[in-house]
């Protein structure tokens, strides 16, 4: 038994914390090699430091020229980097969108159709977190951008893993929309429901449908009630009249900081997709990365003025892959022309027990960030091909 | 063996022939006692008989929905064949082939297409002036397939990808020279000259690969499954060969011994289909497009919908647009709980069932619209 999965079965188990000390993920890391190195050990009953996990994919297709090579884009994000670890030789696969965002949660390239509308066949990032930590959906979140096709990163169809293994996700775009917030309005929000009706209403699912729905439907209930309450207060919150360029990355953001603020998830992922306005408009682009580092600067200060987040919270951010040296006939930015522009992008990582103003000139890959976020909260990303990233620990 | 000229030769091979039914015994043949005439003749019961099952399965595999009241009353118990030949003969039966066509591409919400050009194809293929290759060579051609796949490289994968079934990372050199075209360069593009964006649509489209590819995924999207191979590549040739075949095709398919083994599993309700069954099943009738759009797009926007189905299906309840029977109104309270799990479920309700829902109505917090609720959210109604 290797080192990590055995404290991956001690923190399944709920073992004592000290039991974990001289064990953990963090007292003996990996580079990007395979070989272990020291890190400063964990004192005490002290527990893992990195409790909770924000994992951004900048996605749409980003440059690096306009991110971390034009700093005034981004400030937040290269405050981030001063504080933490910058990546900016991440290796990418074009894969289209949809395939190479499913790479960074699946820590595996997945050839997949732009436009392919379906459940991938290696397991998410979540589905590691939830199956090794034992983690229930509401720990676990994800915020989209891109409408019913990022849904899909949620779960794949893998036997060992899928949808019982799956994260909540919410398209931000999708449910807190003018359109629907109208609708509700129209037909009136549903009655709240009195707690004998309740028990009545859950006596009478229990005693319909076969066995095995009895089951399913006893498993969702709690989840579900949670869900459903979340929605319609976020309706409520302002989240619907976002607008902008960025509207679906803004609203993906603020949902992912609220779910923070609120629910404190063990993981909070956020797939962004609105860059891609870039095929056509080179400026649009350039606002709606400078209008998401601006969200995610909100994230961050969110994390940071919560005293149960501040030290506890690690957050990663990294494109899925960049996009086109030159511009195209519409004084846009295509992807596909194989530069270094498309195939690397730069990521951060920022977090208790991470380096401090650190760049990493090595090249990394982006499949490996899914791989370090699983390993800082102690699961064990087993059919993943990522490793580590490089010198990311303080 | 050498493939069949026809998809109805086809249809000799994979459907339930006459005869084979006939020798299951008394299921094709038994006279229905009820079924007397009053002229002393006996009626046979149809080889293909609609039970709520299959009649609820078929709706929604077909037209997306379950079956209208008006449904129910006419096709209980009569030939499948016959309900077929009806639907997919309609306008509706097209228009609903278009939605999938359209969720498909992604060309929804913002990207649905809204020129003439593709709202007149559901009625130019229900009046025989335009076959399903056209249809879908008119949708790629629509400005709104152009806004979704931006730039060369993004459409010329697309067009490879969903309409020619290719994966482009193992032909990169066929994607370059559909990216030239596209750019206006002359070229030779999977065998065929071209020099215009157009010409990838086209060489595309009327490409074997697309037949095979188009009738492969029409196949799954109906009978929930891959393909059998032989026959796959046999229907495939007789749609390439002349596509206005593809309602015989349809018709093949859905009495088939496959689609016989479709009725037996459950599948999930998609999340367009569930909105539209909940106004079917509550209020009668479809959701227009400002009804369905918004909560079809709600749904979408999360990997796990049925919290969201949940509350659809209450906020329909509580509206007051549905019309929910007091407790007082329900003469048999069994009579009334029984008679919701054809119209639900499609199937009929256990003893237990019934028993548990009367017990529940027994209590003063307990309303019919609760019983409604329970059967709406419950993880069957998502399933078909």
């Amino acid at each position: 038994m290797t080192l990590r999965s055995n404290r991956r079965d001690v923190l399944k188990l709920g073992a004592a914390a000290g039991a974990l000390t001289g064990l953990g993920g963090w007292g003996l890391a990996q580079d990007g090699r395979g070989r272990t190195q020291s890190t400063p050990a964990m004192e005490g009953d002290e527990a893992p430091t990195v409790k909770r996990v924000i994992f951004i994919a900048m996605a749409g297709g980003v440059r690096t020229r306009e991110t971390f090579g034009t700093p005034a884009n981004v400030p937040n994000l290269q405050m981030m980097a001063d504080d933490g670890v910058l990546y900016p030789r991440m290796r990418t696969s074009n894969l289209g969108h949809f395939g190479a965002t499913m790479s960074i949660f699946t820590g595996i390239s997945e050839a997949r159709g732009i436009r392919d509308n379906a459940r991938g066949t290696d397991p998410t990032m979540f589905e590691y977190l939830r199956k090794d930590l034992g983690l229930r959906q509401s720990d676990v979140w994800v915020t989209t951008s891109g409408g019913p096709q990022q849904t899909n990163y949620s779960y794949s169809v893998h036997p060992d893993y899928g949808p019982k293994y799956g994260a909540n996700t919410l398209d931000g775009d999708g449910i807190f929309n003018k359109e629907f917030k109208e609708l509700l309005d129209t037909y009136g929000r549903p009655k709240a429901m009195e707690e004998s009706e309740q028990d009545l209403l859950d006596k009478v699912r229990r005693g319909i449908g076969r066995t095995e729905d009895k089951a399913e439907n006893a498993a969702a209930t709690e989840n579900a009630a949670k869900v459903e309450r979340y929605i319609l207060e976020e309706l409520t919150r302002g989240t619907s009249t976002l607008r902008g360029a960025n509207s679906g990355d803004a609203k993906a953001l603020r949902v992912a900081r609220n779910l923070v603020s609120l629910f404190k998830p063990k993981m909070t992922g956020v797939v962004l997709q609105n860059a891609d306005i870039a095929h056509g408009s080179f400026n649009g682009y350039s606002e709606v990365i400078r209008r998401n580092d601006e969200a995610i600067g909100e994230i961050w200060t969110a994390v940071k003025e919560d005293p149960e987040l501040a030290d506890s919270t690690a957050i990663f951010v990294l494109p899925e892959f960049g996009r086109n040296k030159d511009l195209n006939s519409r004084r846009g930015l295509d992807h596909g022309d194989g530069s270094d522009d498309l195939r690397y992008v730069s990521g951060v990582a920022w977090g208790p027990g991470f380096g401090k103003g650190r760049v990493v000139k090595d090249d990394v890959r982006t499949i490996d960030a899914m791989y370090s976020a699983c390993d800082a909260l102690g699961a064990s990303p087993e059919l993943a091909k990522g490793q580590k990233l490089k010198r990311l620990l303080a | 063996m050498g493939a069949p000229k026809s998809p109805a030769s086809s249809a000799v091979r994979w459907s339930f022939g006459i005869a084979t039914l006939l020798a299951v015994g008394g299921v094709a043949t038994a006279q229905s006692g009820a079924g007397d005439g009053q002229d002393g003749r006996t009626q046979a019961r149809p080889v293909f008989a609609l039970d709520h099952h299959m009649l609820r399965t078929v709706c929604l595999d077909l037209l997306g929905r379950p079956p209208l009241p008006e449904e129910r009353a006419e096709w209980l118990d009569k030939d499948l064949r016959d309900f077929l030949k009806q639907t997919t003969s309609g306008l509706e039966f097209w228009e609903h082939w278009l939605e999938e066509q359209l969720y498909f591409f992604l060309l929804i919400d913002n990207f649905r297409p809204e020129n003439e050009g593709v709202k007149a194809v559901p009625e130019k293929l229900f009046e025989g002036r335009l076959n399903p290759r056209e249809a879908v060579h008119r949708i790629v051609l629509s400005p709104s397939f152009e806004l979704r796949n931006p730039g060369a490289d993004t459409f010329v994968t697309v067009v490879m990808e969903q309409l020619a079934g290719m994966r482009v990372q193992k032909r990169i050199r066929d994607l370059e020279i559909g990216k030239a075209l596209y750019d206006g360069k002359p070229g030779t593009f999977l065998k065929h000259h071209g020099d215009s964006q157009a010409d990838v649509v086209k060489i595309c489209v009327e490409s074997k690969d697309f037949a095979r590819e188009f009738i492969s995924r029409e196949y799954e999207r109906m009978l929930h499954r891959a393909g059998p191979k032989k026959p796959l590549s046999s229907w495939s040739r007789s749609f390439h060969k002349d596509p206005a075949e593809y309602r015989d095709l349809v018709r093949t398919w859905m009495t088939s011994e496959e689609y016989m083994r479709r009725l037996e599993e459950q599948h999930p309700l998609s999340n367009r289909a569930f909105v539209n069954a909940l106004h079917v099943d509550l209020l009668g009738r479809m959701p227009t497009r400002a009804e369905a759009e918004p909560m079809r797009e709600a749904l979408d926007g999360l990997g796990d919908s049925a919290p969201l189905r949940s509350i659809l299906a209450r906020l329909l309840l509580d509206s007051g647009r549905v019309r929910v029977p007091s407790k007082g109104e329900l003469s048999s309270r069994r009579d009334w709980a029984a008679s919701l799990f054809p119209r639900f479920f499609g199937r009929e309700a256990s003893v237990t069932e019934l028993d548990a829902i009367c017990e529940a109505l027994d209590e003063p917090s307990c309303q019919p619209s609760t019983i409604l609720y329970a059967l709406l959210s419950h993880p069957e109604y998502h399933r078909f």
